[in-house]
């Protein structure tokens, strides 16, 4: 990382430093947003305190204690060990630039670089100093970050290729467009198998789904909580009470039972329209996850017919990834979704009732009967407590739910989210706690969506981020 | 937010101190761990910590309480619990007789008092009119009939340096006690409505646990740094085993963590941590008296294995093919230590 020590221990302390180290922090904080990391508000202040406290010459140091300041979930960790070595390379190869643009008088030195820099040239890091300087938000407003590669020269540890296949148009693809890429939409076409090694879920996507099924509950559970307009008096509670008014009961606390349950009816497409656009793992992840927690959860698995899979996910020796297999998943073929509901209402009716909710994952790419759709999506929303749709398209912030298919179950469904990994189930997951499902949730509400987080909405492809970040720094 | 970097009592402390304190603890604490915690006590900043049951997250409080030589205050988090039980309490005994005393020297002079009214809207009639000929501040509510609980504690210790408060298990309580905390945890002060607000002169070092059974407010997670606590690597259980359970002979011990880490890959209920590691190491040795040094055998292992597992399913499961592969990991462990 350093070039060398003198140069890379000594953190050169002027403006010029300090500028470049704000922004790429702010920079990284905006990344860990876009990738559906909970950083809060005040996150890079505490991290440009953080990192005064421990000074910059540590990479170990550095990363302990920006994970400290940013982060408060487990989950988050795999996005921030993935985005972090990026920070840091551009981090010490901007200083070691700016500390040798020091060096003596250089054609190619910054505007930045007056006397006064100078001066602070030999200075070493002061723990104060960046603190203070992160309280000014003026300050920043005028900072040229220090110029830089956009792509950051040659960082070859910090490019994680992904094996996974992204929506066209929906999620940065770095790969040439293939022919595959034709018939990733097609819901017809030619019938050939598709390969089905799944990696197990990774632990941020098993979290994801735990709290996406934790949000789903609505069953009261045993467990009850205080609360001012329960419906029950919470005896014990206010026998503690009377205590400290000498045993007359003044106060009648309340209590409600705590909603942990969940009866759950997970409906998967696997049509190789939606296979191929979805994380497998985190796929699985969702049906290991629903199959552990919920009470008698169903599993099943649908494309042009109908298949329970409840065994192999609620197993604890299953094999959920070779269910996938064995249901015969091909390309083509379509999806008959209106089929299967009606299927599942035949064979299955009571998968479904008044307690449950029920989860479609599927693009919604109908090539069945329409009317049969409405009849099954109509049955589903009546019968069911809650009836949740994944779409894997739905995560493209362009999705409007115009297919024939999607169109038709779209006001029958309570809640409409995309999944295409396991950070959208945690989107979902967090609408729903906040605003439950009978409330505003959807994947229209999704912020990432919108460009709500800074730093650039998911949509963006890498072409438009490589060209968003050169024209950040072509004000140099 | 802006008093954080003020000269505190930790401001000199260095990582090198710190791990030093752990190591005189007989606390094993990995690169981040120690980082993370000088943060936490160079800016004055709550940590939560995070990690599966176990794993050392209670200890970590106890460790700087024992480390730092300063008062361990530790707040047990459970469901119901009130601001009543872990911050203060008005000694109601105390007060009762206070006001029955002065009604004896009073009689009757009740109603003239200004003050009663405040004090029965939350007593009742009968015990306002009564305090009227109270003490010199003409109250009940004075330092004397306040009962401190742990926060309180935390906050008025004013001796030498700061004690650590460990808000053990925070996920336990409910989210009405999560909000109660915000305003200690950001500003370290609490303020009682009839006492007015009591800060903390030196800020306590404030440890909070999680076992993530729901999910913790933003505001909390906000306020805190965060130390998420991996399961050890073999290495590390190895060394925290021979600094706990030094009585074990080291061969036995490098088994020990061998065989556990090979149970945590089988898909129990319940995973042993290492706290269940150190219980195992400590019941193996006291079982053995003159084969100090023998290495472990696979009927020793199934004796005591209800050391590890705790949900009679897992231990169910364990059965003579299981016992064969924790043997073979158990005799494979001599190289790894070397």
């Amino acid at each position: 990382m350093a070039r060398s020590d003198g140069t890379a221990t000594e953190t050169p302390d002027f403006p010029a430093a300090r500028e470049h180290l704000l922004t790429e922090l702010i920079r990284f904080v905006a990344v860990l947003r876009r990738d559906g990391v909970a950083v809060p508000a005040s996150g890079a202040l505490d991290a440009a305190r953080a990192i005064a406290a421990v000074g910059l010459t540590d990479e170990r140091r550095v990363e302990a204690a920006l994970r400290a300041s940013l982060l408060s979930e487990t989950a988050d960790g795999d996005p921030f060990a993935e985005a972090f070595p990026t920070f840091w390379h551009r981090l010490r190869s901007g200083l070691d630039r700016i500390a040798t643009a020091h060096d003596g008088p250089s054609p190619e030195s910054e505007e930045g670089d007056d006397g006064e820099d100078r001066t602070g040239d030999e200075a070493g890091p002061t723990a104060g100093s960046d603190a203070d300087d992160a309280e000014e938000p003026g300050l920043l407003d005028g900072a040229e970050p220090p110029e830089m590669d956009a792509d950051g020269d040659g960082d070859p540890t910090v490019r994680i290729p992904t094996d996974r296949r992204h929506a066209a148009g929906d999620r940065p693809t770095g790969e040439p467009r293939e022919e595959t890429d034709g018939r990733r939409y097609s819901a017809v076409g030619e019938s050939a198998l598709v390969e089905a090694d799944v990696p197990a879920p990774s632990s941020a996507d098993r979290a994801a789904a735990e709290r996406f099924v934790d949000a789903l509950s609505s069953l009261p559970g045993r467990r009850r909580r205080r609360s001012p307009t329960g419906p029950n008096v919470d005896a014990r509670g206010a026998l503690r009470a009377s205590l400290q008014t000498g045993g007359a009961p003044i106060d009648l606390p309340r209590d409600a039972p705590t909603p942990s349950e969940l009866r759950c009816c997970l409906l998967v497409d696997v049509s190789g329209s939606v296979l191929d656009t979805i994380d497998r793992s985190a796929l699985l992840g969702l049906g290991e996850r629903v199959a552990a927690s919920a009470r008698d959860a169903r599993v099943f698995l649908f494309d042009t017919d109908l298949a329970e899979a409840t065994a192999a996910f609620a197993d604890p020796g299953g094999e959920p990834a070779e269910a996938l297999r064995a249901a015969q998943i091909e390309w083509g073929g379509g999806t008959k979704i209106g089929g299967a509901f009606d299927a599942l209402r035949r064979t299955a009716p009571h998968a479904v009732d008044r307690r449950t909710v029920v989860v479609v994952v599927s693009d919604g790419l109908d090539v069945g009967d329409p009317d049969l759709l409405t009849d099954g999506i109509t049955w589903l929303a009546d019968r069911a407590d809650g009836v949740v749709w994944l779409n894997p398209l739905a995560v493209s912030p362009s999705f409007e739910p115009a297919s024939r298919g999607m169109s038709d179950a779209a006001p029958y469904v309570d809640g409409l989210f995309g999944f295409a990994e396991g950070a959208d189930l945690a989107e979902a997951a967090r609408q729903i706690e906040r605003r439950g499902l009978g409330g505003p949730v959807g994947y229209e509400h999704d912020p990432r969506r919108t460009g709500g987080a800074p730093g650039g909405g998911r949509g963006r492809t890498d072409d438009e981020a490589r060209t968003g970040d050169a024209g950040e720094e072509g004000v140099v | 937010m802006s008093g954080e970097l003020d000269a505190g009592p930790f401001d000199s402390l260095t990582e090198e101190e710190l791990r030093e304190r752990f190591e005189a603890t007989d606390y094993v604490a990995d690169d981040r761990t120690v980082t993370t915690v000088d943060l936490a006590l160079r800016l004055g900043r709550p940590l939560l910590v995070e990690g599966p049951p176990g794993s050392g997250k209670t200890e970590l409080g106890k460790t700087l309480a024992e480390g730092f030589d300063t008062e361990l205050i530790r707040l047990q988090c459970y469901e119901g619990l009130t601001a009543e039980n872990a911050l203060y309490e008005w000694n109601y005994t105390k007060q009762l007789l206070a006001v029955q005393a002065d009604e004896g020297t009073v009689a009757g002079g009740a109603a003239t008092n200004g003050d009663a009214g405040a004090v029965g809207e939350r007593d009742g009639g009968g015990v306002a009119d009564a305090v009227s000929g109270g003490d010199a501040a003409g109250s009940v509510f004075g330092e004397e009939y306040l009962l401190e609980r742990p926060l309180l504690r935390a906050l008025r210790s004013s001796e030498g340096r700061p004690p650590v408060l460990l808000i053990d298990e925070i996920d336990r309580a409910d989210e009405e006690f999560e909000a109660f905390l915000l305003e200690l945890l950001s500003d370290f002060q609490v303020s009682i409505p009839e006492y007015g607000t009591v800060s903390a002169s030196t800020p306590p070092i404030v440890i909070l646990t999680s076992n993530r059974t729901r999910g913790l407010s933003d505001a909390l997670k906000r306020r805190c740094l965060y130390l998420h606590v991996e399961p050890p690597s073999f290495e590390t259980e190895y060394e925290i085993v021979r600094r706990k359970v030094p009585e074990l002979d080291a061969a036995v011990a490098a088994e020990v963590c061998s065989v556990v880490e090979r149970l945590r890959e089988e898909s129990f209920l319940k995973r042993p941590g290492v706290a269940e590691t150190l219980d195992w190491a400590r019941a193996v040795a006291a079982l053995r008296h003159d084969d100090a040094d023998e290495p472990l055998a696979p009927d020793e292992i199934e004796r005591t294995i209800g050391c590890l597992l705790k949900e009679a399913e897992d231990v169910g499961r364990v059965d003579a093919e299981l016992l064969e592969r924790l043997h073979d990991a158990a005799s494979a462990a001599a190289e790894r230590t070397e």
